[in-house]
């Protein structure tokens, strides 16, 4: 009987998986899903020093979808079937127009690997939301639920992302799409970051959660996170911009993997396979387009394979949709070893950054931030610092050099907003936004002295020896000729007409890290110094008040 | 009065301001020498913030008074000379304070360079003073006010006391002995104590005119600072709060470090009142010599003080110059002297090995800190007993060894 009432009980559970199984696999995948769509692109970049960047792009687009009234207080019904469900609910609940968030770990290096895909590629944590004003919750009460709120669906430290390390540096991330929203708001942007966040498997993991196919087919397959966190540099980033078409979501994968290092330094030759130890075996049923494509490199000599159908000379372009099983290789077969590029070839990018804090003293020091302009012509570029208030920035001591002498007309539009207490007793950021001139072919040295704080003891971190880690400096485009303005999708909002004679640069750059050392107490102090100077300041009470009250007398000494 | 050593004492002061001198970024960084509330490189970013139109007082950078603020930016540059003539008012201010003790009306004393020497060559007056620290501006003030309380002077002593207060405020110690001083005599009667002469109703017109000058100069400062009141938590709260934890020679900043959070609200406020405390018993028991019992709490400042720095217990000893009645009956003049030199050393040595070798750590510069107490706290002890022994008077040489002098 027993076995009878199991076998029902089974079939119970088992007929609607197999029916449902059944009817998925009846439809065609090409299908198309009400007012949702959905596409991936892959784009993998071959580097003269043998290394490859591969950027994922996850794409799903809600039609006709615009961000929630913050007024309104009624939030209709949300049912998605491609846009991930935890994201949508975050975003309504805040209702949030636009909002990044990277996750990245690694230096990435311009020189040699250019411009990335993403610009958003700051090292730890970053993340920006802009939001329309008014409604029953305040701007900073929506941006800490934000952050609470992503924090726990990425399993990332987003929570620290506190007023500390919030500001609202507007040139420097302007709001993608104002066409296509209501003028009648008030945005206001918040931006933090926190270069102390490292990205792991646990961050990746709810990540590929919100892909429609998870990462059982299509370009997700490919994210092996064995793989993915070995490479050189690697990040996540969620993109949600307001379009005129609609709500759309973004979610990208970068990596910059290293062929050389795999082969022991021999071969740059790469495949899926052996980039990320798995190949493409189907498509997304779901996406509407899905793309692989692979820029061909300026060297000739390579075989690339599967042959090459679609696309021109710069760009090899595969269709998942019809390609399947895929796995895409690059072979240089005449290089017996790969000849790594002598070290000293041009930078890819208009401008080499570098940026340190000079002075071995705990407490004071010199930022200063070198800017080589490779072009042969001026590049004006906006430089954005935020610093936390554990450094304080000497305004009256920045100065910019060219080649020894100092040139103090390169530096203007000087915009700085030192650290302000808050009302939770503690200091904001301080936000210094400059406007500099780069001269052609020459590098720009910009140094400002600072001093570092003397924090109370409770408000070093654990292991305080090591440092606290400053936030990245942001190079952002300008507008020439005129004051700073936004740029508007990728092209600023007017006059382009002297852009020729200048240049500024195409997108966000940012600066590397730094490590500050802050002068520490000694923690397990606290009760010897409470006891040592009450006793000293006792001491010299006792006998002032002894010497104060007692009456003077004129004792005969006994022989 | 102008002996010629004084003259070249002065004409040496005012040359160093025109010399250029080696180390003199360090001299500004140094936390010895100039603290959050007088660091010249914050008043030089005060500027900046000014001429940029940034909120001097947002961001907890800037402590100076917006009188400083206006002077510098409006009148005159910031430059050393400002200084040096500083010094050289406070020099000449304690040198007529000298003479108005001893009654020296005309013709040069032959004391009056050593005095001056005493203000212009004591290095704890000096070094912060070429460090550009206007806690020079603050003691000048001091003196003044004293020097013409001193003369009997009335409006323009309780103008430079309302000065002083305006730009430290925890000179308000000094309030009323330099009251008690106008309305008594400045001539030493240490020797003999009597009860308060003076008429205490005249003191309290001058506390009321004294009120006036302080609310003119809090008036004119919060026209100046423009935006609201947050100058007053900018500069004087920071006396009460201490919201920068630079390290200094006294005793706050450490304390306030190590502090359990939940008890900080608590012993700020132990530390402000325990300097409010020693005001009237010093004041009452030497109700006599007002100008001593100055002295007296300007070496509790100089020990005591939030943010202090070498320019506070330097003042005080400089002012040891002006007794020289109280010389014999000092106790320990040696030690407290060692202590001084010991302190003196060992500051910016440790504090060298722990914030820009990286070997030391915090706490030897608290020792060292604590040994500046210990001698501050010698020297204002030593001072108080001698001067309170004094009116006992001396044994007479045969009977030395038979009879002593004690306290019950």
């Amino acid at each position: 009987m027993g076995r009878k009432t199991a076998a029902f009980v089974l079939s119970l559970f088992v007929a609607p998986v197999i029916s449902s199984t059944s009817n998925s696999s009846d439809s065609k995948p090409r299908f198309s899903i009400a007012g949702e769509r959905y596409h991936e692109d892959l784009i993998i970049q071959p580097l003269r020093d043998g290394r490859v960047i591969s950027t994922f792009t996850f794409t799903t687009l809600l039609e006709g979808v615009s961000p929630r009234d913050p007024w309104e207080l009624e939030t209709p019904a949300q049912h998605y079937t491609l846009f991930p469900l935890t994201l949508g609910q975050i975003l309504r609940e805040y209702s949030i127009t636009e909002l990044h968030l990277s996750l990245n770990a690694g230096k990435w290096n311009y020189d040699n690997w250019g411009y990335p895909e993403d610009p958003s590629v700051s090292t730890g944590a970053e993340l920006w939301a802009w939001m329309a004003d008014g409604g029953p919750m305040s701007i900073d009460e929506r941006w800490t639920s934000l952050r609470n709120a992503l924090a726990g669906l990425f399993c990332a430290s987003l929570g620290s992302l506190d007023s500390r390390r919030t500001s609202s540096p507007y040139s420097a991330f302007p709001l993608s799409s104002v066409s296509s929203l209501k003028i009648s708001f008030q945005y206001a942007l918040r931006h933090a970051t926190l270069p102390s966040e490292h990205v792991c498997t646990e961050n990746l993991t709810p990540f590929l959660k919100l892909l429609p196919c998870k990462s059982h087919t299509g370009l997700a397959r490919l994210l092996n996170p064995q793989r993915l966190f070995d490479a050189d540099w690697h990040g996540l980033g969620v993109h949600v911009l307001s379009t005129d078409r609609g709500l759309e979501l973004r979610l990208g994968v970068q990596a910059v993997l290293d062929p050389v290092r795999e082969s022991g330094g021999k071969r740059r030759d790469w495949s899926f396979q052996s980039l990320f130890d798995r190949s493409i075996d189907a498509a997304c049923p779901v996406s509407s387009r899905s793309t692989a494509r692979v820029v061909i490199p300026d060297d000739d000599g390579y075989r690339l394979s599967p042959e090459l159908l679609l696309g021109d000379k710069s760009m090899a372009i595969y269709d998942l949709t019809s390609q399947v099983p895929l796995d895409i290789s690059m072979l240089w077969p005449n290089e017996h070893p790969f000849p790594f590029p002598p070290t000293h070839t041009g930078p890819l990018a208009p401008l080499s950054i570098k940026r340190a804090l000079h002075g071995f003293s705990q407490t004071h020091g010199v930022l200063s931030v070198a800017l080589s302009n490779n072009e042969y012509g001026d590049i004006t570029i906006g430089y954005l610092e935020t610093l936390p208030a554990l450094v304080t920035l000497w305004m009256h001591t920045i100065k910019a050099e060219v080649r020894g002498t100092q040139r103090d007309d390169l530096i203007s539009d000087i915009s700085y907003h030192p650290s302000l207490l808050q009302s939770n007793g503690r200091y904001g950021p301080s936000v210094l936004q400059v406007r500099l001139t780069v001269p052609a072919k020459s590098a720009l040295r910009l140094s400002i002295d600072i001093t570092k704080t003397f924090l109370k003891y409770t408000e070093h971190p654990p292991d305080a020896m090591r440092g606290w880690d400053l936030p990245p400096a942001v190079l952002f485009p300008v507008l020439i000729d005129g004051p700073v303005k936004y740029m508007v999708n990728d092209s600023f909002v007017d006059g382009i007409g002297t852009r020729d004679r200048h240049r500024t640069i195409p997108h966000r750059m940012y600066t590397p890290t730094l490590l500050v050392d802050l002068p520490t107490p000694d923690f397990s102090m606290p009760y010897n110094v409470i006891i040592l100077s009450c006793t000293l300041v006792t001491l010299i009470f006792g006998s002032i008040f002894n010497l104060l009250t007692r009456k003077w007398a004129i004792v005969k000494v006994e022989e | 009065m102008e002996s010629s050593s004084f003259l070249l004492l002065m004409s040496c002061r005012l040359l160093l301001a025109f010399t250029p001198i080696p180390l003199t970024n360090d001299l500004q960084r140094d936390h010895q020498l100039s603290s959050p509330l007088t660091s010249y490189s914050r008043l030089k970013e005060g500027l900046w913030f000014y001429q940029h139109d940034v909120d001097p007082y947002a961001g907890g950078v800037f402590r100076h008074s917006p009188l400083l603020l206006s002077l510098f930016s409006a009148v005159l540059p910031p430059v050393p000379v400002v200084w040096a003539l500083s010094d050289m008012v406070g020099a000449w201010a304690l040198v007529r304070i000298w003479r108005a003790r001893q009654r020296v009306n005309k013709g040069p004393s032959s004391r009056d360079s050593l005095v001056a020497a005493a203000y212009l060559l004591n290095p704890y007056l000096l070094l912060p003073s070429l460090a550009l620290s206007t806690s020079t501006f603050e003691n000048a003030f001091v003196l003044l006010a004293l020097m013409l309380a001193s003369d009997g002077r009335r409006s323009p002593a309780l103008l430079a006391l309302a000065f002083s207060t305006h730009l430290s405020v925890s000179t308000f110690l000094l309030v009323l002995p330099v009251l008690m001083l106008l309305v008594t005599s400045s001539v030493s009667q240490l020797a003999s104590p009597h009860p308060f002469t003076g008429s205490t109703w005249t003191a309290y017109q001058y506390a009321g005119e004294f009120a006036a000058y302080w609310l003119v100069l809090f008036g004119a400062a919060s026209v100046m600072a423009g935006s609201g009141w947050g100058w007053v938590h900018e500069t004087w709260g920071a006396s009460l709060t201490l919201p920068d934890l630079t390290p200094n020679p006294g005793l706050w900043w450490y304390f306030f470090t190590e502090m359990f959070d939940h008890f900080r609200p608590f012993f700020l406020m132990v530390f402000s009142v325990h300097l409010v405390i020693y005001i009237l018993p010093i004041c009452i028991k030497f109700q006599h010599d007002a100008l001593y019992a100055s002295f007296l709490l300007v070496g509790i400042l100089g020990i005591f003080k939030a943010y202090l720095s070498l320019a506070d217990p330097g003042l005080f000893l400089s002012m040891f110059v002006l007794f020289p009645e109280v010389y014999p009956y000092l106790r320990y003049p040696i030690v407290t002297t060692l202590l001084h030199t010991h302190a003196s050393l060992l500051l910016p040595i440790f504090h060298a090995l722990w914030v820009t070798e990286g070997r030391g750590n915090a706490n030897f510069y608290y020792a060292a800190s604590l040994v500046m107490g210990v001698a501050g706290g010698a020297g204002v002890v030593d001072a108080c007993f001698a001067g309170l022994r004094i009116a006992m008077g001396d044994i007479a040489q045969g009977e030395r060894g038979k009879w002593e002098v004690v306290q019950e």
